[in-house]
């Protein structure tokens, strides 16, 4: 038997700082100045309602930039980022400024352009808790799986791993060292987010145990 | 009629969102609330009281709810306040912000302030925490309407009592001034359970247009709206006729009378003008609108229209897209929190383009019935009460920890 796994959840309270952003100089200003907790709204808890409605962003810049100054180019770089692969707010951070650096100088008339309607600049308190749901070995996991929140989903499948600072999600590290199924473990760890709405997931990371012999 | 207990939207939520909840609430524990607002039926924010204060006392949070009483002068003033705080040009004289306090220091003196949280809806009982300088407990003031354009001379008077609260709420950044205290983001909400959007049977759907004489032979498109230039119903009509060139449809617009609105007539009477004599424009005219007839309105339609000029929120968008409909809303007020164009709904910004997207979506069904789901699960994930009771726990475990930014609870 495996060591126990205990479900964690997160949400988060929404905040206003009264800062906005009326062109890609100032946004940048904006991303290079504010809190972590607000890149982590506009990032991290954008990209899990995004992903819910099938919106193809991950992020709020994204769908600020694109839907307010009729730039394509540079919202499709800011949602490559994996954020998945950013298990520091610093790093994402740096990330997010380094594209937005690199595109003033391949499209300098971007940055002369005035958006109608500003970005308003948001934080938020993360408040991350333990549920009632245990799973201590593989067929207790599955179970749990179906009932757990989308929200549990999303806390141990991305954003945990601002806290464990690791690049990997909690559900494949458990199957991995807890359970010792590497196999497994490996294909929900290369499960590609961005396809899946979290019910998506949450059937997907079924599908992979139930068809794990 | 027996109100809604908590179990009652697992059907409509999930059981694991009020599992969540429970959650939640069990580890703020035994907690109180105030809710403190100036009218206890009519508009929205009474509306939501009377719902949210059962359910949070459900899950434990005691919460208690106080109307403030005043005479006819304090409420022909707080109305004036209101105006002004959206934006209309007045000059305040001393004696009427002396009446002001007046009213609130009455009040104060009739009230207690045990509780742990004492929340202050909108700018009529703004004042009562002028005089509890020495209080424990936290205060919070809860604005519904849009500071984001206020009369300069009335917000500098409020501001001086809004600064003394240990936070405020806004529904939106749109709608939010500039503020020392710390300010958060509760967007409002509807409740799927209430007669506006409970699920209904067709067959009550279907004897509600024929009541009103609305044949179902043609897809039907609709905006629900006061009749208010600010709704554009006329240019709803324009839309219309410019579609209507290429699809085939009926247009009908509902609205109720506001009792103190002396221009609905004269605009009720442009509206008929611009419908001439078309006789598949249904132009409904009520004088108190029954919730589950509206509700009847917005499912029987194939696309339903927001085409407002200026909205404060707008939640008939989050009505129409808990039922799955599919809405063009303008790029207005809290109209783009709700839609995400070109995924939970279509945004427009004339005319011609409500006219575009009406041809676009009557002939495109597949990504009609696409926008309408995506559309539902936005305001399941944003705009349900169940989210605002979350956020009240929320609130609750923030203020006690104001210097963090991520809260462990264990």
């Amino acid at each position: 038997m495996g060591d126990l796994f205990q479900f964690s959840s997160s949400t988060s309270l929404g905040k206003l700082t009264g800062r906005r952003a009326q062109d890609l100089e100032e946004l940048l200003e904006l991303i290079r100045t504010c809190p972590d907790s607000s890149i982590f709204y506009h990032t991290f808890s954008a990209f899990r309602k995004m992903r819910e409605v099938q919106v193809p962003y991950n992020n709020d810049f994204a769908i600020w930039i694109s839907q307010n100054l009729a730039e394509e180019a540079l919202p499709e770089k800011l949602t490559a980022i994996e954020l998945a692969e950013h298990n520091t707010i610093a790093s994402l951070r740096k990330r997010i400024v380094t594209i937005i650096e690199d595109y003033k100088k391949e499209a300098p008339e971007a940055f002369a352009r005035t958006a109608a309607k500003p970005f308003y600049l948001c934080d938020a308190v993360r408040i991350v808790y333990l549920t009632d749901k245990f799973a201590y070995n593989l067929k207790s996991f599955r179970e749990a799986l179906d009932s757990i929140s989308v929200d549990s989903i999303y806390f141990h499948f991305i954003e945990s791993r601002l806290h464990t600072q690791l690049q990997t999600d909690d559900f494949s590290r458990w199957i991995d060292e807890s359970l010792d199924m590497p196999e497994l473990a490996a294909k929900i760890r290369n499960i590609d987010m961005h396809i899946y709405t979290l019910e998506g997931l949450r059937r997907k990371i079924a599908s992979l145990i139930d068809g794990h012999t | 009629m027996t109100l809604p207990s908590l179990f009652d939207y697992r059907d409509v939520v999930g059981k694991n969102v009020v599992e969540e909840l429970t959650i939640l609430a069990s580890y703020v524990g035994n907690r109180s609330i105030k809710m403190v607002n100036s009218t206890a039926v009519g508009g929205g924010v009474a509306e939501m009281l009377h719902r949210v204060v059962p359910l949070l006392n459900e899950l434990g949070i005691q919460t208690t709810w106080e109307v403030i009483k005043g005479e006819a002068e304090f409420f022909d003033i707080t109305k004036s306040f209101h105006n002004a705080l959206q934006g209309k040009e007045e000059y305040f004289r001393k004696e009427t912000f002396d009446t002001y306090l007046h009213y609130n220091e009455l009040n104060y003196k009739d009230m207690t302030f045990e509780e742990d949280l004492i929340v202050i809806h909108d700018p009529q009982p703004a004042a009562l925490i002028h005089w509890n300088p020495n209080r424990k407990n936290k205060w919070v003031w809860r604005c519904h309407i849009d500071l984001s354009h206020p009369n300069q001379q009335l917000w500098h008077f409020l501001k001086t009592y809004v600064d003394q609260y240990d936070a405020a709420i806004f529904s939106s950044p749109l709608f939010s001034p500039e503020l020392a205290i710390p300010q958060y983001q509760f967007y409002p909400t509807i409740d799927p359970l209430a007669d506006k959007n409970k699920e209904l049977g067709r067959d009550y759907v279907d004897s509600v247009l024929d009541k009103y004489g609305i044949p179902r032979d043609k897809p039907l498109v609709t905006q629900i709206s006061r009749y208010d230039p600010w709704k554009d119903p006329v240019g709803v009509i324009q839309a219309y006729k410019l579609a209507r060139k290429y699809v085939d449809c009926r247009l009908l617009l509902v609205g109720d009378k506001a009792a103190d609105d002396p221009e609905a007539e004269k605009i009720l009477q442009m509206v008929k003008e611009a419908a001439g004599d078309d006789p598949d424009i249904h132009i409904i005219y009520l004088t108190k609108s029954i919730a589950s007839e509206i509700n009847a309105f917005q499912r029987a339609s194939d696309i339903v229209l927001q085409k407002s000029l200026r909205e404060g929120f707008a939640l008939t968008v989050s009505e129409a897209l808990w039922k799955r409909r599919p809405v063009i809303g303008s790029a207005v007020g809290g109209i783009p929190a709700q839609i995400i164009h070109g995924y939970t709904g279509v945004l427009v910004h004339s005319v011609e383009g409500a006219s575009l997207q009406i041809r676009g979506l009557l002939n495109q069904p597949d990504v009609a019935e696409k926008l309408g789901k995506n559309g539902h699960q936005r305001v399941k994930d944003e705009f349900l009460i169940t989210q605002n009771l979350k956020r009240y726990l929320l609130l609750l475990l923030t203020l006690e920890r104001p210097n963090e930014s991520t809260i462990f609870l264990d």
